[in-house]
């Protein structure tokens, strides 16, 4: 039989993660939100051009993309839940599927950055794509030492504490927080 | 075991996707439907952020901070575009 591990996450000391990982997800989600909010003011100097720069984008691969990281959220809390019942076997499992889907989001990526090189639409370019390949390239670093917690998590996962698998979950969900804010605004609105 | 809650909570999510994706490709940039795409995807931030990270069952601080910090964003694109 396995045992359930519990933390009293209604402490404000202690959200689902810890409080040092949630200081870090605040600030990370006001930086890039900052960025965004800059990208659409910047919008209206030239609204056309912007509109254009973003017809460019490829909407279909922003999209799967999407779905890719948040398949793999949904895999890591899953991931959590086995490892609260200390069932080892299921959490790796999970664990694996979850950078699975990281690494696709990766492949995806790459495809498409591909793409735009060889179109020519590269950093400087105009003022949408400096902001398009700085957001997503501050994004991927992201999504890339998420996959290095985890990968690191996988190797050790029988020395691992529930409150460190949490927050490494945390910072993994934080990727799909900031793609979530990313998504609508790069590739949907302008 | 999954959960079913997180099951229905993926389902949701890839939905909401798809929707704003193709909502965006076939209308023009009306105000209002940017203002509703913004808004469908605060709602995949919330499902996330309570349901994936178990913020639902943190203190009140953190619930009220992410849901302000998401208001002020949305609202602050809206008012710009």
């Amino acid at each position: 039989m396995t045992k359930t591990i519990k933390i009293d996450h209604k402490n404000i000391y202690y959200p689902p993660g810890g409080i040092l990982i949630w200081i870090i997800i605040i600030l990370e989600l006001i930086t890039f939100s900052a960025a965004l909010i800059a990208l659409v003011y910047m919008s209206k100097e030239d609204p056309e051009l912007f509109h254009r720069s973003r017809l460019m984008l490829n909407s279909t691969f922003g999209a799967v993309n999407t779905v890719f990281l948040l398949t793999s959220g949904f895999f890591m809390a899953t991931t959590v839940n086995h490892f609260k019942k200390q069932d080892l076997k299921k959490t790796s499992f999970y664990l694996k599927l979850t950078m699975l889907g990281g690494l696709l989001f990766l492949v995806l990526k790459t495809i498409e950055y591909h793409y735009k090189i060889e179109a020519g639409l590269t950093l400087d370019h105009n003022t949408f794509f400096t902001f398009y390949w700085l957001l997503t390239g501050f994004h991927v670093i992201h999504v890339l030492v998420g996959i290095v917690i985890l990968g690191y998590f996988y190797f050790s996962l029988k020395n691992q504490e529930l409150e460190d698998i949490e927050a490494g979950a945390a910072f993994w969900h934080m990727c799909d927080l900031i793609w979530l804010l990313l998504f609508p605004v790069i590739y949907l609105i302008l | 075991m999954m959960r079913k809650k997180d099951i229905y909570t993926l389902a949701i999510l890839i939905l909401l996707t798809v929707s704003t994706a193709i909502l965006s490709n076939n209308s023009n940039n009306f105000k209002y439907i940017i203002f509703f795409i913004l808004s469908l995807s605060g709602i995949k931030f919330i499902l996330v952020a309570f349901q994936f990270m178990e913020l639902k069952k943190a203190h009140q601080f953190w619930k009220s901070l992410i849901v302000i910090f998401l208001i002020l964003f949305i609202g602050t694109i809206s008012l710009i575009l």
